[in-house]
């Protein structure tokens, strides 16, 4: 008992996508010698951080049963936003402001149609990318807007400690509060509840229509700040920015262990997958292999990481039946009576 | 009895790893023959029918159709056989309309839809069984006995030969009980093997030629209904004496906790009046429909009422969600413990304590686990949760312990009000009298207890005073001396309120 | 009244609303535009509804089962890309023998879908997430990042969405349109009167009942994903024909506006309701507006945005109309007949 207790982490989804990751990273070293170099390990965060907080929020999302397809068009428009507004002759800082608020309502607005007019998330997120990123391309058509003063694009590119810049440490902080908000807070738990069972979690006095609009405005302005923090590292925003993250965002989630329909996945499996994703990337990068091949190996990745413990689960079943079969086919041969088909001993 | 067994189990084994569910049963049924199977929940009975249908496939033993030898290795397979099923909460599809729904199995048969000739079977077989229903309306929100008889006229359809019934008059009322029995006499005299499966054991000895015991994945007996004492059935479900249902002892009524004046939401009820003091149990009676459940979940604040005034604890309240209604101190136990009661794969622990979890927060608002471990294992103790583990999920616990677990985590925000929906449908026999004397207990201690059930035995046993509803109208109130089953019934299904009053009057 | 609710169902009735919605909408846009009423505008509109029209189809089946098929658009950008290349080296191929190439590329990338899905247990959603992604991947390494010209094609291939097959005075109907319509009479049939296409809905309606009546859902959820690649093939191709340029990227995010032709058309995303004939009817009125919005004197930036609003639109619309009307429409209740048999009901 206690000895299948010490091992039992082992068959956790945690303890399969950290043997991936360090299947990766030894590869990685194999492959390239400059994987180590400290450029290339700030490299492997910087280039995707954007994506890497939205899939702290996005794990929210999933877990508590619900999908948001419309955060790459929200980081687009956030990103849109601030650059327009600076265009006009705002400050960064107000722009950057505003930017979040656009944020947030993007995500208010996806939440109460999703939680209080009941249309499937799938759904109102849908028209909402569609809708967002429409409005990006309203307010800049076809130019390209730049020119930011050079604080506000060393942000995002220059480092602070050795090559990290400050982009890394916000998602640092952030995932360690969305870590202990998720695992240990009174919120985190009413997120699994309601994610599991709504009208249990509902019947328990939960009022799960908030936890969703909380969950989708949080989800808005991460999203927000990641495309201030998409703008800062590029140095100059069109309307399609970052478009087609979200399904980069959501493979992520899916892979760090969260079912597509609520209630499962931890934030450490999550960031784990995370780390698994970012070092393939950088190691198939790093021996030039192109940018949709690496998307179509992480996709591959996501189906047998589900595939594989469900083909395991059916074989379990499958391979006792198998032998029935068999001894079946034995006695058949062996027996005379035709009735002792089926062994009745135990 | 004539002749060979239609179909007859052998020796049939069934284990799901360490669990041993069914141990070399064996289980004959004659055609022409209602069979009743009886176990406490766990006993088997579900395991059996699902190898019946072909859905679970037996580890050992032998199924035998006519005296040859048959193997089902998924429900279409049974189908063909003529086995079919008959489940608890039926099994509808909503979107199709009542005649596919009918016929949905047929369609292997005949690649193409004739709808026209559909729509005149369906309504051919129904008038077999002597109901009308628009075969062209879509399933969706169909009444529940409504469902149920969609499902027996699918059976029919199919020239079923074994019929299983699983529970199927858990969810009915007496009247929709009657006409199904007259189905299922139909179904008899048509030559129908039938193996029904109930908790009513006042319905077995209605309906069944032979009764069969089930313990613990053990056949115990079987012998004809006539030679079947109703102790000696439930002495071998249970395996142990028991004496008779529970009763509730009195307790001093205190001041009225909840009073509601004309109570109406429309069309589910309307004008409903009562006070409930504290340390009472109101019991509320009635037949499935009435609207019961619509009143507790008005109470509740899930489906407010429109009209109508409820005073608690004083108060004029307007009842909305049911966060309001448990921060008050009003809470409920839901009819449909799977879907309502409980988050099936968080743990035990995490189930007691999910409505008051802001309450084991500390300064940093993080849940702590060792206070919630404390809570948990003193309603272990307290209302004796049979389990390996706290961390166990709800969903692995049986149906009583389960109900334990909602028990549990209500009793734990100390609720003023607690509201009961059938607390003890679907659980075995030893449970259901744990959880009397927890409603007994709850009461002494000042509570007060609005309990919804259909079990008149319970409700007579358990209630101080009784309200029974009728389609959605409350046709009185009554003290529990001057209740009998009579009484209640009368009232359930409208007899004149004069009449069952004079006989209350006159067993006064 | 009575005699309505009867023999008309409800998703006839949200197909008729569909209809209403869009003559009112051609009839803004008229009052809006000048020229609008001409067999120009007609042809833009129709070869354009065309291609989501013939995919949507495919989708609507594998969405009635409750599941969703995300891997359309590279579906279609790899058979777009494969049959550009091969009908460049084999100009001399029968269309119909081209046609069956590219339906049968697509329907082995949407049986490995539907294997997944199906026997593999994993959630649509995830599969064709992959797969979208592997597709894409597999385009990219087959072609090796270089592009279909439409120079490289024979004639026919080039002409074929200039081919007239019915005309109305100067309003004709070109190939495109056409090939999506029989398409949408085929399915339309297939799914009311075809048992494989009630199973489809009984599938999508209750996984549970269908299991119990011997239904075997998982071949057919394989088979309707199949179908569904079989259709976005044959969109490949006409895509090859309408556009003649493919590159890596050729119709990427297609399946985005697939799934919201589908939804605003009524399909249920929860599957067991909703028909190709709706699907189309979504296709039409998206098509419509975009296309007429380009047309219009405002800003061609607003297309998007005004797309968002009228699928959040659509969608919430639906959604209250048809939950305040459902129990209404199609009421019953069980009533004891009276002791003769052949009473009136």
């Amino acid at each position: 008992m206690q000895q299948s207790k010490r091992w039992a982490w082992l068959k956790s989804w945690e303890a399969l996508m950290f043997i991936i990751l360090c299947t990766v990273v030894v590869a990685n070293l194999r492959l390239s010698e400059h994987y180590l170099d400290l450029n290339n390990l700030a490299n492997i965060f910087h280039l995707s951080i954007e994506k890497s907080l939205v899939v702290l929020i996005m794990a929210f999302v999933i877990i508590n049963g619900e999908i948001d397809l419309s955060v790459a068009s929200v980081m687009g428009l956030s990103a849109t936003v601030l650059a327009e507004r600076y265009d006009a002759g705002w400050p960064i800082a107000a722009g950057f402001a505003l930017a979040l608020c656009v944020g947030v309502l993007c995500g208010l607005l996806n939440g109460l149609f999703a939680a209080y007019m009941g249309i499937p998330s799938l759904i109102v997120t849908l028209a909402g990318s569609i809708g967002y990123r429409g409005v990006a391309r309203i307010l800049l058509e076809d130019r390209s807007v730049g020119d930011f003063p050079s604080w506000f694009t060393s942000l995002g590119q220059d480092g602070i400690i050795g090559p990290f810049p400050i982009t890394i440490f916000v998602f640092i902080a952030l995932f360690i509060l969305g870590f202990v908000i998720l695992q240990y807070s009174v919120f985190g738990r009413y997120v699994y509840a309601i994610g599991n069972n709504r009208a249990a979690a509902e019947y328990a006095g939960i009022n799960a229509k908030q936890v969703k609009v909380t969950i989708f405005m949080a989800s808005g302005l991460i999203a927000a700040l990641a495309g201030a923090f998409y703008a800062a590292r590029l140095g100059n925003v069109r309307a399609n920015a970052a478009e087609g993250f979200e399904l980069d965002i959501i493979t992520i989630v899916l892979l760090g262990g969260a079912s597509i329909f609520g209630g499962t996945g931890t934030m450490i499996g999550v960031g784990l997958s995370l780390l698994v994703v970012l070092n393939l990337r950088n190691g198939m990068s790093l021996s030039n292999v192109d940018g949709n091949t690496q998307t179509s190996v992480i996709g591959l990745l996501l189906i047998l990481s589900v595939l594989v413990p469900n083909l395991i689960q059916i074989l379990q079943r499958l391979v006792p039946r198998l032998f029935t079969a068999i001894s079946r086919i034995l006695n058949k041969g062996g027996a005379t009576e035709p009735k002792s088909q089926v062994s009745v001993h135990q | 009895m004539t002749a060979d067994p239609l179909l007859e189990i052998r020796n049939v084994s069934k284990q799901f790893g360490a669990t041993k569910a069914l141990s070399s049963v064996s289980l004959s049924l004659y055609p022409g023959e209602v069979h009743a199977l009886l176990g406490e929940n766990g006993a088997g009975k579900s395991t059996l029918i699902k190898i019946m249908t072909g859905i679970y496939q037996p580890d050992s033993g032998e199924i035998l159709l006519q005296g040859r030898l048959i193997s089902l290795h998924n429900s279409a397979q049974a189908q063909k056989h003529g086995i079919a099923a008959i489940y608890q909460e039926p099994l509808v599809f909503p979107d199709l309309n009542i005649a596919e729904n009918i016929f949905i199995s047929h369609q292997r048969r005949n690649p193409l839809v004739r709808w026209g000739k559909l729509y005149r079977d369906a309504e051919k077989v129904l008038a077999q069984l002597g109901v009308a229903l628009d075969v062209r309306a879509l399933a969706r929100g169909l009444p529940l006995a409504a469902q149920q008889t969609v499902e027996i006229a699918k059976a029919i359809s199919m020239d079923v030969r074994v019929l299983i019934m699983d529970e199927p008059t858990a969810s009915l009322s007496i009247h929709e009980v009657k006409q199904l029995f007259g189905l299922v006499r139909n179904l008899r005299k048509a030559g129908v093997a039938i193996l029904f499966i109930s908790h009513r054991l006042d319905e077995v000895f209605e309906i069944a030629d032979r009764v069969t015991v089930f313990r613990d994945g053990q056949f115990i007996s079987t012998a004809p209904v006539v030679e079947v004492m109703p102790e000696q059935a439930i002495r071998d479900m249970v395996g142990r004496e028991i004496g008779d249902i529970f009763v509730k002892e009195p307790s001093p009524r205190g001041d009225v906790v909840l009073s509601v004046k004309e109570l109406t939401r429309e069309p589910r009820f309307h004008h409903i009046n009562f006070d409930l003091h504290a340390g009472e149990v109101l019991g509320l009676a009635g037949l499935v429909g009435a609207g019961r459940t619509d009143v507790a979940l008005a109470l509740f604040g899930i489906a407010p009422a429109q009209h109508g005034h409820i005073t608690y604890l004083g108060k004029e309240v307007h009842l909305h969600s049911p966060k309001q209604a448990t921060r008050m101190g009003i809470v409920y136990v839901p009819e449909d413990r799977r879907q309502h009661g409980l988050v099936l794969p968080m743990s035990l622990m995490a189930n007691i304590s999910l409505p008051s979890v802001k309450n084991y927060r500390n300064q940093w608002g993080m849940v702590q686990r060792g206070k919630e471990v404390t809570t948990a294992e003193q309603y272990r103790q307290q209302l004796s949760i049979r389990t390996s583990s706290l961390s166990m999920p709800a969903g692995k616990l049986s149906g009583g312990n389960q109900q334990k677990v909602v028990l549990s985590k209500w009793l734990n925000t100390k609720p003023r009000l607690l509201i009961l929906d059938e607390p003890t449908r679907g659980i075995d026999v030893g449970a259901k009298q744990e959880v009397h004397r927890l409603i007994n207990q709850l009461a002494q201690q000042g509570m007060a207890i609005l309990m919804i059930s259909s079990d008149l035995p319970e409700v007579l046993a358990m209630s101080d005073r009784i309200l029974v509803m009728r389609e959605g109208q409350q046709m009185g109130i009554f003290e529990r001396h001057e209740a009998t089953q009579e009484i209640i019934m009368a009232a359930a299904i409208g007899q004149t309120l004069d009449v069952a009053a004079e006989r209350a009057a006159a067993n006064a | 009244m009575r005699r309505i609710r009867r023999w008309v169902p409800l998703q006839r009735l949200r197909e008729f609303s569909l209809v209403i919605i869009l003559i009112i909408v051609v009839f803004i846009f008229g009052n809006q535009i000048d020229n609008y009423y001409t067999p120009r505008t007609f042809n833009r509109i129709s070869s354009t509804v065309a291609l989501i029209t013939l995919v949507a189809v495919g989708q609507t089946m594998v969405v009635l089962t409750r599941n969703v098929d995300l891997s359309v658009g590279s579906v279609v950008g790899f058979t777009a890309y494969y049959v550009g290349r091969y009908v460049s080296k084999n100009e001399d191929i029968a269309p119909l023998m081209l046609a069956a190439l590219a339906m049968g590329i697509g329907a082995g990338m949407g049986l490995i879908n539907g294997l997944l899905v199906a026997y593999g247990r994993i959630p649509a959603i995830v599969v064709t997430l992959g797969t979208m992604a592997i597709y894409r991947g597999a385009l990219v390494e087959y072609s090796d990042s270089k592009s279909v010209a439409t120079r490289q094609l024979p004639d026919w291939i080039k002409e074929l969405p200039q081919e007239s097959i019915l005309k109305f005075g100067e309003y004709e109907l070109r190939a495109l349109p056409a090939i999506a319509l029989v398409a949408v009479i085929v399915f339309f049939f297939l799914l009311l009167y075809s048992s494989f296409g009630r199973r489809l809905y009984a599938i999508g309606s209750s996984p549970e009942a269908a299991n119990l009546a011997g239904i075997r859902a998982p071949r057919m959820v394989t088979l309707a994903f199949t179908m569904c690649g079989a259709m976005a093939g044959l969109g490949g191709m006409l895509y090859l024909a309408r556009f003649g340029t493919i590159t890596v990227d050729a119709a990427r995010g297609m399946e985005l506006q697939v799934v919201a032709a589908v939804v605003v058309g009524g399909v249920n995303i929860l599957g067991g309701s909703g028909t190709v004939l709706g699907a189309m009817l979504g296709a039409i009125l998206i098509g419509t507006i975009e296309q007429s919005l380009i047309r219009m004197n405002i800003n061609e930036f607003w297309k998007d945005a005004l797309l968002g609003l009228c699928i959040i639109i659509a969608v919430t619309v639906d959604r209250i109309l048809i939950n305040q009307l459902t129990p209404w429409w199609s009421r019953t209740e069980l009533q004891r007949m009276p002791e003769e048999p052949h009473a009136a009901v």
